[in-house]
């Protein structure tokens, strides 16, 4: 059980800096998620965490203990790898039995956690197999039973989903989770997918460039993006570049205005408007245009265009007798969307542009 | 698939069964000093060479020297080879070179640079008395010692080569993993590195065996008159006894406990660790 303390952690290679002062405290049970692009120095926090890179500056502290210059085999973290790295030669139960053995718990007692954490996964009929006779969602099951049984103070997952195929990783997700909160584990967790992110954890923690950009619950990045780079990670956005005039009006780089949240403090910057908040109508005197539709099932994308400027909508599909169903690529629209809707972004000139 | 095989097959026909067949047809004619060779079938070539003590002690020298040799070159290529196989600077490929350049000098010339480095009037000789150290020269050179070394220096390369290739294939996540759970680094060197690179370890132990049970050149000049190796036994009985059906039974006597104890050691240790 345990608390981790991130302090102003940075590693620097050379000229290069991976990751840049990153300070993060994570409570008691709590899971947070690192998120970002490759390459963002979300792998490198984790890897100073569980102490297989010393960090250039700053403290880990698991725990209330100061680890930062501790080998990796005396802090105290479970860590689940990308690629699992089980031991290939050791059967399932004596993969999840070596923390146990490296703890010198007893034969018989090992054997009882074994049992148990093997349950706890679902795979106590297969513990006499070998990893490569498992299928990967099972081997995953039991990296997460090996790092599980030790009680780790932090556990650490690396991308735990991304070797998974679609169908599993949703459920793979929750059944984490819900271990995860059971267990009451304090966890660190590293992805570049954001529904993945938002899904599991309590808080979330934007990376770009070695720099934590926000903090914050999945429903503040998604809502109150801080910057422009997190709107267009977290979720899809819209981002017209522009000036706010008076409380409530925007005005575009192509001149044309439009109403936005009258909450921004700032001035210049960008528009940020989500998808899903855009209303579209078919309407021979708009001053919108469809460009292309696509047509998704339960919901329809619509690619248009607004003074110049690219919008994406998405609504879930409207009803077979709805004008909407009658629109074809070319024709007239009006676009709307509550000023609400429409966040001023302040526009940082160190980031890279959204996509 | 079978043409592509084929060139190399016939190669291997010519070139190693034909001479073998030939070499053991040989092996079984009898020795006569006045007709050098008889066409005979008998086995009196094996019986005298196992029956008579030089060349019993010839050949427990062989051994001795190969299994001692084998091991001091894998508790020295291993550590090295682990760090070449962990290398993943760009300097890794400059190093796979450097350990392949020894292989560029061949064992004759290799071993007249051993001559002038441990001879009596050799670098260290010459060093210990411009020294001081010592008045007479130390015997270094004619000694068992000289051709292990020699010997280490020539297969160390074929050795860390080997060894490197199987540790690259062991993930190091899962190395990580078992520090992760609490492995020291001697553990994790014990209950994960080792046994999975054990297969690896055996062939690298097998070829440096073999090379080490068939020294020729080291062991002629390195080792001096009184020291014998089968090799040089085997060649004495073809240029200078003339005796080549002793020579050939030599030859497949040293085959033989190669072959033997190659095989044994193989399957031995693989039963060991296999699951």
């Amino acid at each position: 059980m345990g608390t981790l303390l991130l302090d102003g952690v940075s590693k620097r290679y050379g000229e290069a800096t991976a990751v840049a002062r990153v300070d993060l405290d994570i409570r008691q049970g709590e899971l947070v998620a690192l998120l970002g692009p490759s390459g963002c120095g979300k792998t490198t926090t984790l890897r100073m965490v569980a102490g297989f890179i010393e960090p250039t500056a700053g403290r880990v502290v698991i725990g209330g203990r100061d680890v930062t210059r501790l080998p990796p085999h005396s802090r105290d973290t479970g860590m689940v790898f990308q690629s699992y790295a089980l031991f290939p030669h050791m059967s399932v139960a004596d993969n999840v039995g070596f923390g146990l053995e490296m703890r010198k718990v007893g034969r018989a007692e090992r054997d009882r956690r074994i049992a148990e954490a093997l349950r706890l996964v679902r795979l106590d009929a297969l513990s006499d197999r070998l990893p490569r006779q498992l299928s990967g969602g099972q081997q995953q099951r039991v990296a997460l039973a090996r790092a599980l049984v030790v009680s780790p103070a932090v556990f650490l997952l690396d991308e735990p989903l991304s070797n998974l195929d679609a169908k599993l990783r949703a459920e793979v997700g929750l059944e984490i989770r819900d271990l995860q909160k059971r267990l009451g584990l304090t966890t660190l967790m590293v992805t570049h997918d954001q529904d993945e992110a938002l899904a599991m954890a309590d808080r979330l923690v934007v990376m770009e460039h070695g720099r934590v950009l926000q903090v914050g619950s999945a429903e503040d990045l998604y809502e109150r993006p801080a910057n422009t780079f997190v709107a267009g990670f977290v979720g899809r956005c819209n981002l017209l570049a522009g000036t706010r005039e008076g409380t409530d009006v925007f005005r575009l780089a192509s001149g044309a205005a439009v109403p936005c949240a009258p909450d921004a403090t700032a001035r210049g910057g960008m528009l940020a408007i989500r998808p899903e908040r855009i209303e579209v109508a078919p309407d021979p005197a708009g001053a919108g245009r469809l460009k292309a539709l696509t047509y998704l099932g339960a919901r329809t994308e619509y690619h248009l265009e607004l003074a110049g400027e690219a919008i994406v909508a998405v609504t879930p599909t409207p009803l077979p007798d709805d004008p909407r169903r009658r629109l074809a690529a070319g024709d007239p629209v009006r676009i709307t969307w509550v000023p609400d809707a429409a966040r001023v972004i302040p526009l940082d000139s160190a980031e890279s542009p959204a996509r | 698939m079978f043409a592509l095989i084929l060139p190399a097959v016939l190669v291997v026909a010519a070139l190693l069964v034909g001479p073998m067949v030939l070499l053991a047809r040989i092996s079984l004619n009898q020795y006569s000093a006045t007709q050098l060779m008889i066409e005979a079938t008998t086995a009196q070539n094996y019986l005298n060479a196992v029956a008579d003590p030089y060349y019993r002690g010839v050949m427990a020298t062989t051994l001795v020297m190969a299994f001692t040799c084998t091991a001091v070159t894998l508790a020295l290529g291993f550590p090295a080879a682990y760090r070449l196989a962990r290398m993943e600077s760009r300097w890794k490929s400059l190093v796979t070179v450097l350990t392949l350049i020894p292989l560029l000098v061949g064992n004759v010339v290799r071993a007249a640079g051993w001559l002038g480095l441990l001879g009596n009037d050799g670098l260290i000789n010459a060093t210990l008395r411009g020294l001081r150290i010592t008045s007479e020269p130390l015997q270094l050179i004619y000694t068992p010692g000289a051709v292990a070394v020699g010997t280490i220096a020539v297969v160390l390369p074929y050795m860390i080569l080997t060894l490197s290739s199987v540790i690259e294939s062991i993930p190091r996540a899962v190395e990580e993993a078992a520090a992760n759970l609490g492995a020291s680094a001697l553990t994790v060197f014990r209950r994960v590195v080792w046994p999975l690179a054990l297969p690896g370890t055996v062939a690298g132990c097998v070829l440096v065996f073999i090379l080490c049970m068939n020294t020729y050149a080291t062991a002629v000049l390195l080792g001096g008159s009184q020291f014998k190796m089968m090799a040089p036994a085997v060649y004495d009985q073809f240029s200078k006894g003339m005796n080549w059906p002793f020579g050939a039974a030599l030859a497949f006597i040293l085959l033989a406990a190669t072959l033997v104890l190659t095989v044994l050691g193989t399957a031995l240790l693989g039963r060991r660790y296999a699951r």
